[in-house]
């Protein structure tokens, strides 16, 4: 008897997660993505591998996942992150009022974090605001999400998966209350075929709630885009983050030659029709300069804006909710055959992956354990093979 | 199951390489030594089989000889000149390049030696239609 | 403000003939190229195109703007457009096409792992001219660590370089600017000195740095100041120096 069939719809960081974790369980895997891998939401994200820091004091879930998740990526992909740590400053004295609780937070969530002088901040991060009163430094990290998601999906094609890009779900097949696989477009042909599944996994992040419908069942994600500009040097080794509760411009992240200002957050309806505001884009380097003054003479280099899928609870702002992940069975929906990962972050997309391979797992009888902890991930280059 | 589509391969055009537009210098210097570079090839083979017809003695020179000066065949002269000259000092850019010298103004340098093959060029042909 | 781009983009089906479609769209004043791309995409979502960061770090978005090779996700269509009545859109020349402005990266990619670049390396010794005190961060067990910062490579393996090349338009055998930038990195950076006599042969191979004509286009085009050009020089440099002391028996091997 063969493997049971598991299609992963998307390939953003959750649907390459668990397209990685379902084939090292031995299930068949085929991974549908409409486009380019990673080409929305995790694609033009911060890049920050958190440590948990900006949620130790508000979300101490998703806190305690970061750092967890943040520990098993360094020893899975060591070579595809830079890690140079992260430090939160404090500019003003209500973010030096904020300092108890953060380090408390780090205390709860097991972040591990040392206060540094003001004057060895700068020694350190020669561009910060001079001004700032004091930084806590926690071990965040750096990754690139394109080959983030290349080197799940390599390791998964090493391990028999088939990932298809330019692939677009159109329809979920059904028989009787169960899902039983997809109709697929081949954009590179045009032409629809049909794909049968033992179950289908809905890993499409803020399009979570439109493929769901396709299925009949509702999920409450919460499409939210976030700004990211991006200046054309390098003035940070660490990623920089104001010592605050998150909120709009509070963070910089280094990558490669420039670092990146981040983010804003406001509700969209259409992930797929984002209009930047140019006040945003303003605001960024507005705010960012707070955190590092030199950024007023850079150029910008880039923007880019996407959806964030939150998961929505009622009688909550944007910033309010949690970004800790769920996981839906639709069966509690009437329909079998057919689940939902959405929520969470890229740097928790193995833990999320573990998740929700152990539920298809137990739906489908298979009781392999979750290797993803410990097995290293082939090179992103490996893709191509 | 899943159908692939392979991707189309590009047809390749012998143009293309010749197809300056968009480029830089570079590209302009790679073009004139490919052609340089064929015309001296060319040459070569026309000096040999020039040269075993002097091996059926002055029967088969003389008339030879008679061509080579007339002035149509001299101009002949100056593209052969030229073709010398400006594959010859490019190779210079590129060995240069290729020990690491220059590579940071390599296209002063192609200019500068370009400069210096039509100077050169222009004495050389004065002296071939004056002399 | 907005503006108004004429676009003239390639589209390409499995098995069909190219052709160029005329589209006519609306984005704000400071928009790159891509979102001229992404907007052309609204209008059709059969358009394939690829994309991911829209900051220069992923490389997947690279295209030919106007005949030149470019990251969209860089260019200002205001830069794209000077001069310009309409904007052509193109794929990357010298590979195999997948359909519209997609092409087929399986070869370079190839390529690239067997040069043997790892992705980071060593933060440069000061920030935009400014010195920094030496690392001190924390190790996988919580404790502090002295390392150098690191960071990933400028080269994003956008493929521009390779589509600029003017051998690679009449071979696919040559081993490319970006995978020759690759290899000396990998040269520099490596401890193991039979690691890097493999890398040193593979550079020497047939298809290697002597296959280069010195165009230089590469390092034209490249959007990341990698200077792929100015690699295969120096590992030209390398092979030359190594050979020659072979010849007089300096080399000490």
């Amino acid at each position: 008897m063969s493997a049971p069939h598991v299609i992963v719809i998307g390939a953003g960081s959750t649907g390459a997660a668990t397209a990685h974790d379902l084939a090292l369980r031995g299930f068949r895997v085929t991974v549908l993505e409409r486009g380019e891998i990673a080409n929305q939401t995790t694609g033009r994200n911060h890049c920050l591998l958190h440590s948990g820091g900006r949620y130790c004091v508000k979300d101490q879930e998703s806190a305690i996942e970061c750092i967890d998740e943040n520990l098993i990526l360094r020893r899975i992909m060591p070579e595809a992150l830079e890690l140079n740590d992260g430090l939160f400053v404090a500019i003003t004295e209500e973010d030096l009022a904020f300092k108890q609780l953060f380090v408390a937070g780090c205390v709860a969530c097991h972040i591990p974090y040392r206060e540094i002088s003001p004057q060895r901040a700068l020694a350190l991060e020669p561009f910060l605001n001079p001004k700032l009163l004091a930084a806590v430094q926690v071990p965040d990290g750096v990754f690139e999400p394109w080959r983030f998601c290349l080197a799940f999906l390599a390791t998964a094609k090493h391990n028999g998966a088939s990932v298809r890009a330019f692939a677009e779900v159109t329809d979920l097949l059904r028989s009787g209350s169960a899902v039983t696989g997809v109709k697929v477009r081949d954009l590179r042909t045009g032409q629809t075929e049909t794909l049968g599944a033992d179950l289908v996994v809905n890993a499409t992040g803020p399009w979570a709630g439109e493929i769901a419908h396709l299925g009949g069942v509702d999920v409450p994600v919460q499409p939210t885009a976030g700004v990211m500009v991006t200046v054309d040097r390098r003035l940070n080794n660490m990623v920089v983050n104001r010592l605050d509760k998150p909120s709009d411009g509070d963070i910089v992240v280094p990558q490669r030659q420039t670092s990146i200002i981040g983010t804003t957050s406001w509700t969209i309806l259409d992930p797929d029709q984002i209009d930047i505001p140019k006040d945003h884009i303003d605001k960024m380097i507005h705010k960012g300069q707070e955190l590092i003054p030199a950024i007023a003479q850079r150029v910008v280099r880039g923007v880019g804006a996407a959806a964030r899928p939150l998961i929505r609870k009622a009688n909550t702002d944007e910033r309010e909710v949690s970004r800790t992940f769920e996981c839906f069975d639709h069966k509690y929906d009437g329909v079998e055959g057919f689940v939902t990962i959405s929520g969470g972050k890229t740097t928790t997309a193995r833990g999320m992956a573990e998740k929700v391979t152990d539920l298809v797992a137990g739906k489908l009888g298979v009781s392999a354990e979750c290797r993803t902890r410990t097995t290293p991930l082939l090179s992103y280059r490996l893709f191509y093979n | 199951m899943a159908t692939r589509t392979e991707p189309t391969p590009r047809p390749r055009r012998i143009w293309q390489w010749g197809d300056i537009r968009h480029r830089n210098l570079g590209m302009i210097a790679f073009i004139l030594n490919r052609l340089s570079g064929l015309g001296l090839t060319l040459y070569l083979f026309l000096h040999m089989l020039v040269l075993s017809t002097l091996a059926q003695g002055p029967a088969g020179w003389d008339p030879f000889i008679e061509i080579v000066k007339a002035p149509w065949f001299l101009l002949l002269d100056v593209v052969l000149l030229f073709g010398l000259l400006i594959h010859g000092l490019n190779g210079l850019r590129v060995t240069l390049n290729g020990f690491g010298l220059g590579v940071r103004a390599q296209k002063p340098l192609f200019v500068g030696l370009m400069v210096i093959a039509v100077v050169t060029g222009a004495i050389g042909t004065w002296l071939i239609f004056t002399k | 403000m907005a503006i108004e781009v004429p676009v003239k983009m390639f589209r390409c089906k499995a098995g069909e003939a190219p052709r160029f479609e005329a589209h006519r769209v609306s984005v704000p004043d400071d928009a790159n190229v891509i979102d001229v791309i992404d907007a052309v995409w609204r209008q059709d979502n059969t358009l394939m195109f690829r994309h991911a960061c829209h900051h220069a770090s992923c490389g997947t978005c690279a295209v030919r703007v106007n005949g030149y090779e470019k990251l969209p996700c860089i260019v200002p269509v205001r830069e794209a457009m000077a001069g310009q009545t309409e904007m052509v859109i193109e794929p990357l020349r010298n590979f195999p096409l997948v359909g519209d402005l997609v092409v087929d990266v399986t070869s370079f990619f190839q390529k690239q792992a067997a040069s043997g670049m790892v992705i980071t390396r060593a933060a440069e010794p000061s920030l935009d001219g400014r010195a920094y005190e030496r690392a001190e961060v924390f190790d996988d067990a919580g404790r502090l660590d002295t390392r150098p910062y690191n960071r990933f490579e400028n080269c994003i393996e956008c493929g521009i370089c390779l589509s600029a090349c003017p051998t690679l338009s009449a071979t696919d055998r040559f081993f490319g600017p970006a995978g020759l930038a690759a290899v000396r990195r990998a040269v520099q950076t490596t401890p193991d000195p039979r690691r890097k006599s493999l890398l040193l042969a593979l550079a020497d191979s047939d298809h290697g740095v002597w296959q280069c004509h010195s165009a230089f286009e590469c390092t034209e085009a490249c959007p990341q100041d990698v200077d792929p050009a100015g690699a295969i020089m120096a590992l030209r440099r390398e092979l030359a120096v190594r050979k020659l002391k072979a010849v007089f028996g300096l080399g000490g091997h």
